[in-house]
Parts: C-alpha cells; structure tokens; sequence
C-alpha cells in the first residue's frame, strides 16, 4: 500500500497532524492499535498550567516563553502562539466546538468539585474565569441513581465550602434502571447511549425540572452527547438555569465524542483510519524508513514518503518501560530516560515523576534520532516525546496538537 | 471471671491486633475473661499481613527445627477444621532442581516424617502434571500438606468472635503508657488517634502482643525482650501461576517459596536485619526485587514474563535467647514470657515469636499463663470450635438476593465464609460492583463499613480486597472513597483518605513500576491527579 | 537483567490495565443487561478463573465473538479469544440439537440441496415456521437463506473447471459453504473476474466447513478436525502446488487465519500470509500493476457495511477502495457496527431481540443512506440486513463482476488463452 504519509497512533496528535495534511491534500493512513488515550479526556484541553519549577501558569504563551528547547514547545519557539490557534480552529471545524484563550487559563470543574487550570472547554462544559469561581450560589447536583463513577458529595462539599448552597439528587428512570441490572455497566457511556433516545431524555428532563426551581444551576454528569451536542443543548433548552457537566471516571463521554468528531473529519477529508492494528516492523535504508508492517496487514508492507511516529506514552505504548530502560518499540528511536530505575519514580503518587518526563529524542524540527542520528523522514509528536512532563505542566493536549501541526506544516513544506 | 465491673476495667489487656493478639483475645474471650483489645493501627496492619499467607505444614523447618515443624504441621490440621473459609488446601511440593543436591531430599523427608508430616517422594513426570507451572528441568519432588491462608481474614474472624463473647476491641488506639501501681502493671494509658484524646484501662493482666512493636512495649514495663528485626521481602503477580506451594528442597534461603493465594501468587522472602527506627515504614529495594525474579524464576520460570503488581516488606519478631545477649541466637520458635517471674514485674506478659501458622497456639500459651494467674480453670476449645465464618456450608441466600453472577457470589463466599449471609444484596446497588478485579460489592463495602470496624480505605481493602487486584485502586477507590464518605458522612476526609490510599497502592508499585504495571500507574495517576485535579494533601 | 524485558506471559489477559475502553464498544452491552461485559467477561473473568473454574459463568454465551472489543482495546488483550477459550474450557452446557443443526452448515447445506425447492418452501412456510420456533428455538422472524439447487462445485466442474488450467497464474479458491450451497453465484462472479485478470481458479483437493459456527455453538473437538482437514489441504495448495488461496467470506478467511491458531490451537504460520480474502488479493494485485476495464454508463450509489471479522481483519480498505476504483459508483462507507446476526447466534430464538437490537442503528443508517444497495463482505451479514431493511445486499466480488469488461481487461493484463 501507499500513502503519501503514514501516522503511527490515531489519538490527539496523530488525528490532528492527519486532518492538517488530508487538508491540503497529502494522502494519509493512520494506524493505530486500539482507541486512543482521549478516552479519558475531562472535555478540556490543556495548554500549559505549571512550569517545571512547579510554579503557576495564568497566561500560557507568555510563560511558555521561558520554556528551554528541550521541551516541544521550546523547540516550537515563537510559532507557539500560531499554532495554538491553528490547534483551536482545527478542533472547531472538525466538530470539537470549543472555547478559549491561549493567553489566558481558564479552570474547568473537576469530579472533585475543585478547579483545574485549562485551555480549550468543549461546549458542553463549563469553564470558569478564576480559581475561586462558582457556577452559582444556589446549586442542584444531579446523579443518575446507581452511576458510581460520579460522587455528588465530594461536589458539594468543594462547593459549599467556597460558600454555595447545594442540594444532591439521584433520578432514576426505567431506561437506566434497566442498565443496573448488570452489575457493572453502569457505565458514563452506556448511561449516555440511553439518553441519546429523546424520550429517555425527555422523562429524565422532567424529573429534574421539577426539583430545580430556586436553583440557579443544575449540575451533572457527563454521561450526556455520546455522539453529538444535541442532548446537552436539549439540557440547557428545557431547564431553566445554567447547566454545568462534570466529568466522570472513564470512560470518558466527551472524550469519546472528540475521538469519534476526530476521526469522521479525518476520514471525511479522504484520510485511511486503520483501527486495532499495530506496526510490528520497519524497513529503513538510507537513514529512511522505507516502509512498516503491520499485524493486519502481514506480509504487505505499507510505503510512504513520511512517518509521524504519534503513538503515545507508556499508556498507549508508545513508550515500554523495562526494569532498566525505557524503549521506543516501533523503530526504535533513541529515549532519554535514566538508566537507573530508583530514579524514575518519586515516593508520593502526587508528586511529579520522572518517568513522564521521558520520551523519544529529537532534533529541532522533530526528526526522531535513532543511535545518535535523526531519520530524515521520521517527524515525533504528542505524548511519545520526551523533555516535559505532561501530567505535572499540564501540557498534554497542547503539545499534542500543536507539535502535530508543526510537523505537518513541515511535512507539506517538504 | 464475670462480675460487673466499670467500663474501664477488664480481666485481661492485650495489646497488638495481629493474629496473636486477635486469637488470645478470641482464647480468652471464650474462656470467660473479661478482654480489652488494644490495636494502634488496624488488624492484621504489621507482620500478620505482610507474609507469604502459606499454611505451612512444617516441611520447611523439619530438618533445622523439629519442635517448629510438628508445631505446624498439628496447627495446619487444626486450621483446615475451624478457619476453612480463610484457608486453601492447595498442598505443595518441595522440587529439587540441577544446581541442588538431590541428597538433602532423603534427610528432608525424613525429618518430615519424625515431625509428623506426610511427606511423599514422587516422580518429577507426576509432579509437572500436578503442577504445569513448574519449572520443567527438577530432578525432585516431595509432596506435602501445605495450603494457603487468608492473615486478614484469619485475624478478622478471631476478632468477631472475641467481640461476640464480649470483648472489647479498640482500633487506633496506640498504648502510650502502661500504669504501674507498686512495680506491678495495673492497666495501660491509650490514645484515640482520632480524638486525640487519652484513655486509662485496668486490668490485673496486660498481655503484649505487639510483634516487633512488642520490643516499645516491654520497654514501656521497664523489661527488655531482645527482639531482632528481620525484614523479608516478597512480590505479588497479578494471577495465579500455580495452584500449588512450590518450596526448594533444600536449606531455607531466599526467595524460595512461591505461594498462590486467592487471586494472585506471591514470590518470597529475602532476609536482612533493620534497625528499629525503619520498622514503621518498610520499603522495598531494587535490589530485593531482582533477587526474587531471579530465584523465583527457578521455581515457574513464567514467572520471567509474569506481572508483578506489587512489592511489601515484612518484620519477623524475632527474639534472642534469654541466654544469649548478643542476639545470635535467634529461634523462629514461640516465646512466652512471665515478667512476673522473668524479671519480677507482676501483671505482664509477653508473647511473641512463633509465626502466622502458630498463632492459635500462641494465643492458648497466652491464655493459659491468663488463666492460671487470674485463678481461672477453663480448658482452651479453639482447637476444636470453628472461627465465624467457618461454621455453616450454606452459602448466601439465593432467593431474594441480585447477585446472580458465578463469579461474584463465589468471590463473597470466599471472604467472608458463611457470613456473607449478611452482606446486603436484595437491591441492584448493593449487588452493583466497586472493584471489578476482586468482585467486591457495594453490599460488601456497606457491610465491611458498618460492622467490621473499617476507618479507612487501607481497612476496607484489608476486609474486601478492594484495590488488590490488578488495577490497584484505579478503578474503584473512586467508588469506595465515595461509599465511605457516605457511611462516615464526611466527603473531605473520605477525599484525604483516597489520596493515603493511592499513596499506599504507589508504594507497593513504584519498586516494580515497569512494563504494565507502569502503564497501569500512568493511567491512574493521569485519572486521580490529571482528571479529577488531586493533589497531595499532607 | 535479563528478566522481565517483554512481560507479556501467555496469559494475554493481564496486558489489560482496566481502562475500560472495550465496554464502549461492545454491542451486547447496550441490548442485554445479562451479559457480563467483555471487561469482566474476558480479562476480569479469567483472572478470576485461573483460581477455580467454578468461577465461570455461563451468561458468557451472550458474547457474539464480533471481537469490537479487541479492535478497540490500547492494550492489545484479546479479549474476544479470552471469551472464547473459556467458553471451551468451562462450561457445562451441552449443545442442543437446534445448535449442532445451525452450525453443522455443510452437512445441513448438502441435505438441504439435494431438496431444495422442497427445503425452500418448507422453510419460508409460516406453519414449519412456527414449528421451528416452538420445537427447535429457532426464531420464527428469522427468513432462512435458500438453498440453491445446484452446489457451485458441481456448477464449477460441470463448466470451467477445465479451462483453468490455461491460465498463467493459478490460485486456490476457498468457497465456504454459503457459496457452495445457497449462492454459487458469488463463486462465479469470482471465477468471471480473476479469470480476466489472468488467474486460473482452482479448488482444493477437498474443503469443509471453516467451523466457525461450530465454535461459537461450542463443537470444538468436530471444530478442530474439520480445521486439521482445511489446513492441510491449504498447506498442500500452497507449499505443493505454490497456490496461493482466496475466499470470498471474511469470516471464514479470519476463521481460518486467527481463530484456527487462537482457538483450536491448530498451527497455521506457515501458510497464515497466503490465505486471502478475495478484495485484499486482487488490491494486491492491482498496486503490482495488473488492471480492471470498467464498462461504461456505470451509475451507482452504494452502502459499504464493515463485518465485524473485516473489522477485526482491518480489511475494509481493500474492499472500500476496490468499489471506488469502479467510475461512476458513489460509495458511502456506513459506520463500522455490528449488524446483530453474528454467524448462527441471532438465528436462535433467545437471542433475537438482543440481535435486532443490537442492528437498529445500522438498519436504520441504510435506510437513511438512499443507497442502490449495500455492499459487504460476510454472506451472514447479508441475510440478517436483507432481513431487516428495504435494500438488497451484494458482495464486493460480484459489484466488480458486473462492472467490468472481461474481455477488455484480460486484453488490458495480456491474458491470452
């Protein structure tokens, strides 16, 4: 098979680096070995929240600026500000509808009840102008009866204690409570399949409304919209105060969406999305990869001019950690990680840890180096990149995106 | 004894919520003493948890430790009868490999025999059809009655029992004084970890169970019990590999036994001496990690490719002879000490040493020494009467209950014996999981929560199993922080509680964080600290 | 150290780090609250099973094998196999006669020929309808798919089989059993275009079912023989006579390529790349430089519907760029979901609600779509949409048979007799 460029992973980075090119007309395939880490997503993208120093970040592109090359976005520079438009405009136009400003952190709610610093909130949430914010003073918060992946107490409290007055409800109707019988499925995205069928959600409407009066906001989980906006703008239409989704553990619903939004643009534009496959080898010649197999594909190798390698941290397996080093399995790219595995972790789960911070080497223009040298034709972006931690920055979405821009720009300028 | 004494006052004081201190307040209880048992922490929180959990049958002692072996091998037949809700029978085998001297099989088996033990010499063909696990190249086999064992469920079920023949049991309550009256030990002083608040309880006898922590203890009496701590160091996989003990039929060394144990199999032990001041905080390092991969590969060399889910370390109590002051004479073998007569300090005793598979007959010494003090003359029955839990075959009530998956009512069952009767169910809630890896219920949570003396998430999981199976709390101490939450009606510490228990988990992790089981973390710690924004709170 | 660089064990399951992305996409799920789910049927499940087998339970029969679990899992945990192992291994349930009727297809499919008119009209009578749904569990909605009166294989010898040895290339055609005994039609229009392409077909000394409907009815051990015969006839076709071999059923090639190692633990690596499906062969072949000649005045809007064993294969791309090479045919590819019949599984009267449910929006989608017809690659698939939309379904092979110039594309590739 050929393409004119191959992306290895169809998460975030490969999806949006894909729609880019599929764009301006380059011929592309994604490859990608089962669904992809957005399945967790809170429905907000993140840009920059923390310096490595650990300090807060209250305009992103301005801090980013002290940023040294090691990190994607050091070596992004001053296009920074470019491509966090471009990353914002492409999520739009590819049915993710979003708001926000790269200049300006906003704070989404979490199922904590606390505020997180963010980028881009897909339209179904809420995000708030500063850390002390509340959606309202007069606050109902609503649970889907026997949905335990959402707590509605840790809500309140978090809310209260900011100075709300907040009441807790569980509805149930026939159509969920017939999802309790099974004993687990109790699921964000089967409750969401539910309330996909207008009825359903008309009858859980009505519960709601009549315990709402006085209130002025609802809140709920993010069990609403599985495969568009419409049952969340149904929400808003029918209650009569400002309605607030929160996420829930995973699987995550708006993150099923914004993969699902994602790959229909990318497929729409012509683009070739092969799910549940995984490169199992590559040819190289010349300091190019000339071509990868696959497990589907057997025997049938795939060529293309380029490579963009976006197959994700360890979660992904984009990154294999073993007991003393960290591996890039699909070509082997060289990792910057500490030979020393007692250096990888930090005792405390909360605190910044080091293995995250690991990731392929690159050179400036994202070339993947492999044994000390960069593959002409190899570009890395997202989470397989090493020189931030993502989780501690808060940083994810945003290199993601807009290394996946970056590269695909770099790409179509040959 | 009887008698209506006040609140405060009790025939007998132990002090240590281990197996020992739960079945000699079990023993006393049913000998009619009136029983305060006294547990800083949580049952089964030191050494009684943090052990392979195999139901020896002395094999591994009978060449170096006669007395030990025979102790074990009575103990395992007892256990089998009156604890079989927190017990395998999964027997086991001592496998001689190349690089071991197939010599020693004889003299093993031998001694085994002069112990008691039934132990049988079979083919090495036999012994990989009975155990494909094994490793394929052993020149020898013995057969053996070992099994498995359930620490936290065996001490649990002795604490019901003390509490339902009135004994009194005081969780987070560390002792922080013994009163004295005249040299003679009257009572003890103990601090409510939650309240702050202190407490004065008297009793003519104050028995110290405290493990490795019994060494403060004695202190506290003005005694010294010599104690040397050994720490030993094992590693959990996220399955069963094998269903059998597997031993090496050779002088006990490290990394020697692989052990399965409801769920999971667990590699053990290294050996190192520690000083007193790391006893609380046990860590595993790289290197004991690689010494058990390494060792334990030779027993199921799968293990070479197997998922490590978690790394702990343990503190054997080990205690010197009286004789021997320097501590090199150390025995694994149950140490009973009358301070009265030892050191002239009325209304004390010690009992420690011995082991998990011991611990019934530590408790009866204990209670024996009690009763003979106290002028009590009731014989000991725990040989005999079956812990709760143990006693009935019927299973939990299938008629109006929602839970109608093999897998879940077997997996409540089997913790809870026939007390899973009481785990609410008649409600798709209740029937509605938390954890997923270890079917534990929001029923069995409720239940855990409202009569198992649970004030936490690390006690819940200590009672349930929730957070040990593969995911280590990913998914469902979300679940079961929020259950707590509402049982206590308190969000904000169930929130603080959620951290320590991810804490907790990560502490086992990290030693072994790589390949899945780092995936594993990664997703964790982008679910707790990325999604929901925690933050480390202490 | 050399320890635990790959710890991956035989044991797949534990590859999976509960991130539950498979619950999303399993179509039992939504439809049947007492299926475990692929999480705690599969990974969950087994864990729990490898300390006793009492742990199994039997509501694992409500898997469809459709394996959307394992195409959606990051984990790379076959799920599905997992599922089905255990069904294998554990359960207690012995087949019922409905079950071993249904899945011994060829047995059924050659009786059924030798009367077909009879079979036909018996079949589609509303009384023998109701019979079958009260005596054998068979649902009375349920349209059987007829019988033809003629197998393709004594179609095949009565006719071309002599010419095929003309050809300069030669390959092996595994027709499977729908083809042979309710459409040999499909057979050939597969004949009609590798013939033009410049490809003898041959058939194999001999062939039997594939057995996946033996599988999933629990009939392992007829299951793994009639996999045994298969593979050694392949073997003999491709290491003896170096050919290659094609089938037309994406389940029967995914049964024969995967579930015959995965399942039956019968061995196929060493002809595993040259058992082909039809579309993915002649893509092939068409990017090494061999060409098709379209007719002219083509004017097609057709409805691509993915199996969910196309899904699994991630070959939908051959037969989806196969159709677009054809001018003139406007091709919509539908939303990869199951369509509900998995094999024999929505032919049982339990399963029927679950198996239309689980269809619904794919029924409706074709019906939305305002195509000509739907296109896919699984004859099951076939019966279950002709059954519960408005539109006919046509396979791949035979959209391109009717499409082509034969005699302008064998002049095209220099295919000269």
């Amino acid at each position: 098979m050929k393409f004119d460029v191959v992306i290895i992973g169809g998460g975030l980075a490969g999806l949006t680096c894909g729609i880019r090119l599929q764009g301006m007309g380059v011929k592309c395939a994604v490859v990608s070995a089962g669904q992809s880490a957005l399945h967790f997503s809170s429905g907000s993208f993140d840009l920059l929240n923390k310096l490595p120093d650990g300090s807060d970040v209250v305009n992103p592109l301005k801090s980013a600026e002290k940023l040294d090359a090691v990190h994607p976005y050091g070596k992004i520079g001053g296009s920074l500000e470019f491509y966090a438009a471009e990353a914002k405009k492409q999520l739009i136009e590819s049915g993710v509808v979003v708001s926000g400003d790269a200049s300006a952190n906003t704070y989404r709610i979490t199922p904590m009840g606390t505020l997180k610093p963010t980028w881009l909130t897909m339209e179904d949430f809420l995000s708030l102008p500063d850390r002390d914010s509340l959606p309202g003073r007069k606050i109902l918060i609503v649970n889907v009866a026997g949905f335990l992946d959402f707590n509605t107490k840790f809500i309140a409290d978090s809310f209260e204690k900011r100075g709300a007055e907040c009441r807790m409800i569980a509805v149930s109707i026939p159509e969920t409570e017939r999802l309790r019988v099974n004993p687990t499925e109790m699921r964000a995205p089967n409750i969401a399949r539910t309330f996909e069928n207008k009825d359903t959600l008309n009858a859980l409407l009505s519960k709601i409304g009549t315990e709402s009066d006085g209130f002025d906001c609802v809140v709920l989980p993010a069990v609403f919209g599985l495969s568009d906006s419409v049952s969340v703008k149904m929400l808003s239409d029918r209650l009569d105060c400002k309605v607030c989704l929160v996420p829930t553990m995973p699987p995550s619903v708006p993150g099923i969406r914004s993969q699902m939004s994602l790959r229909r643009a990318f497929e729409r534009l012509g683009g070739v999305f092969m799910l549940g496959d995984t490169v199992v080898k590559a040819d190289f010649g010349d300091n190019k990869v000339v071509r990868i197999y696959t497990e589907n594909h057997g025997d049938y190798g795939i060529e293309a001019g380029s490579y963009v390698l976006a197959t994700g941290s360890y979660f992904s397996k984009g990154l294999v950690a073993r007991p003393d080093s960290v591996a890039e399995p699909v070509f082997g790219c060289d990792v910057d990680c500490s030979a020393n595995r007692a250096d990888w972790y930090d005792v405390s789960f909360f605190k910044p840890q080091d293995y995250m911070r690991f990731g392929v080497v690159t050179d400036g223009g994202f070339h993947a180096v492999k044994d000390g040298k960069a593959v002409c034709n190899l570009y890395t972006i997202g989470s397989v990149l090493g020189g931030f931690n993502a989780l501690q920055q808060g940083c994810g979405a945003g290199v993601s995106m807009i290394t996946a821009l970056y590269v695909a720009d770099n790409i179509i300028k040959g | 004894m009887g008698g209506n004494g006040k609140s405060n006052e009790f025939d007998v004081i132990i002090v240590g919520g281990g197996a020992t201190g739960a079945g000699t307040a079990r023993d006393c209880s049913l000998r009619g003493l009136r029983v305060l048992l006294v547990e800083r922490f949580d049952f089964a929180a030191g050494a009684t948890g943090r052990n392979h959990g195999l139901l020896h049958s002395g094999a591994r002692y009978a060449v170096t430790d006669r007395e030990s072996a025979s102790e074990c091998i009575k103990e395992n037949m007892i256990l089998r009868k009156i604890a079989r809700h927190c017990v395998e029978e999964n027997d086991g085998l001592f496998i001689t490999l190349p690089e071991d001297d197939l010599g020693y099989q004889a003299t093993f088996v031998e001694s085994c025999q002069a112990a008691g033990i039934d132990a049988r010499i079979i083919d090495p063909e036999e012994a990989k059809r009975m155990e494909p696990s094994v490793n394929p190249s052993i020149i020898g086999a013995v057969k053996v009655p070992d099994g498995s064992v359930d620490p936290f469920r065996l001490t649990l079920a002795n604490v019901l029992d003390a509490k339902a023949h009135g004994a009194k049991v005081l969780v987070y309550h560390e002792v922080t004084a013994l009163i004295k009256e005249g040299g003679k030990v009257v009572g003890v002083t103990v601090v409510d970890h939650k309240t702050k608040a202190a407490h004065n309880y008297y009793a003519p006898l104050t028995i110290n169970a405290g493990g490795i922590w019994g060494h403060g203890i004695a202190a506290m009496a003005g005694v010294r019990v010599d104690m040397y701590p050994a720490k030993g160091s094992l590693l959990i996989f996220g399955h069963r590999v094998n269903n059998i003990v597997l031993n090496r039929c050779r002088k006990p060394a490290n990394a020697d036994i692989l052990v399965p144990g409801d769920t999971i199999c667990l590699i053990g032990t290294t050996s190192s001496h520690v000083g007193f001041d790391e006893v609380d905080d046990m860590r595993v390092t790289p290197d004991e990690v690689d010494l058990l991969l390494s060792e334990g590969e030779k027993l199921a060399p799968s293990l070479a490719t197997t998922r490590i889910l978690r790394a702990y370390a343990g503190v054997r109590p080990l205690v010197a002879s009286d004789d021997d002051p320097t501590g090199r004479n150390i025995s694994r073998g149950i140490v009973l000490l009358d301070h009265e007569k030892r050191d002239g300090v009325p209304g004390f005793a010690t009992i420690t040493g011995g082991k998990l598979m011991t611990y019934r007959l530590m408790a009866e010494w204990a209670t024996d020494l009690a009763c003979s003090k106290l002028g009590v003359d009731r014989p000991c029955t725990t040989m005999t009467d079956p812990l709760p839990g143990s006693r009935d075959e019927d299973e939990m009530p299938k008629g109006k209950s929602f839970i109608v998956k093999n897998p879940i009512r077997k997996s409540l069952e089997g913790r809870h014996g026939d007390f899973s009767s009481k785990i609410p169910s008649d409600n798709e809630y209740d029937a509605s999981l938390v954890c997923e890896c270890e079917d534990v219920t929001v029923g069995e949570v409720k239940y855990a929560l409202n009569e198992l003396d649970v004030n936490n998430m690390v006690d819940l999981r200590r009672r349930t199993r929730v957070g040990m199976g593969t995911c280590q709390g990913e998914l469902c101490a979300c679940r079961a922080a929020g259950l707590l939450g509402e049982a206590h009606n308190c969000s904000e510490k169930a929130k603080s509680d959620l951290a320590k228990f991810l804490n907790e988990r990560w502490k086992g992790v990290y030693p072994v964080a790589w390949g899945d089981a780092l995936r594993e973390n990664e997703y964790a710690q982008w679910v707790y600290a990325g999604v929901c924004g925690m933050e480390q709170n202490d | 150290m050399n320890m635990q660089q790959v710890n991956i064990s035989e044991n797949n399951f534990e590859q999976c780090i509960k991130c539950t992305v498979c619950t999303v996409y399993c179509p039992v799920v939504p439809v049947n609250p007492d299926y475990p789910g692929p999480k705690q049927a599969g990974p969950d499940g087994e864990r729990l099973r490898l300390k006793r087998g009492e742990f199994f339970d039997e509501s694992l029969k409500y898997c469809l094998n459709c394996k959307r679990c394992e195409v959606a899992c990051p984990s790379g945990v076959k799920i599905g196999d997992i599922i089905q192992l255990a069904r294998i291994k554990y359960s207690k349930k012995k087949p019922k006669v409905r079950d071993m009727m249904l899945a011994n297809t060829d047995f059924v499919g050659s009786m059924a020929t030798k009367f077909a008119p009879l079979v036909n009209a018996s079949l589609s009578l509303k009384p023998v309808k109701l019979v079958m749904d009260g005596v054998m569990k068979i649902d009375a909605h349920r349209t059987f798919p007829k019988y033809s009166s003629q197998t393709f294989e004594s179609w095949y010898k009565k006719n071309v089989k002599e010419l095929q040895a003309l050809y300069k290339n030669q390959i092996s055609f595994f027709h499977g059993c729908y083809v042979n005994y309710n459409y040999p039609q499909l057979g050939k229009d597969f004949v009609k275009v590798m013939n033009a392409i410049g490809y003898g077909v041959n058939l194999l000394d001999s062939e039997k079912c594939c057995g996946v409907a033996l599988v999933s009815n629990g009939l392992i051990n007829q299951a793994r023989r009639q996999a045994e015969f298969n593979i050694k006839n392949i073997r003999k076709s491709v290491l003896s006579d170096g050919r290659p071999v094609v089938g037309v059923s994406s389940t029967c090639v995914f049964t024969m390529r995967d579930e015959y190692p995965h399942l039956l633990g019968v061995e196929n690596a060493d002809v595993r790349d040259s058992i082909n499906l039809a579309t993915r062969f002649i893509y092939r072949l068409i990017e090494g430089g061999v060409k098709l000649q379209f007719r002219n005045g083509i004017k097609l809007k057709i409805a691509y519907h993915t199996p969910c064993h196309m899904e699994k294969l991630g070959w939908a791309f051959y037969s989806t760029s196969l159709l677009r090479m054809i001018p003139g045919v406007e091709l919509q590819v539908l939303d990869s979901q199951c369509c509900g019949i998995a094999g024999t599984y929505g032919f049982k009267k339990e399963n029927y609600p679950v198996s239309q449910g689980i269809g619904a929006s794919l029924f409706q989608q074709i019906e939305e779509s305002g195509a000509d017809f739907v296109v896919t690659d699984c004859e099951t698939c076939k019966w279950q949409i002709e059954m519960s939309t408005s539109k006919k379904v046509k396979h791949p092979i035979s959209v391109l048979a009717d499409s082509i110039d034969v005699e302008a594309t064998k002049k095209l590739n220099g295919v000269i007799l």
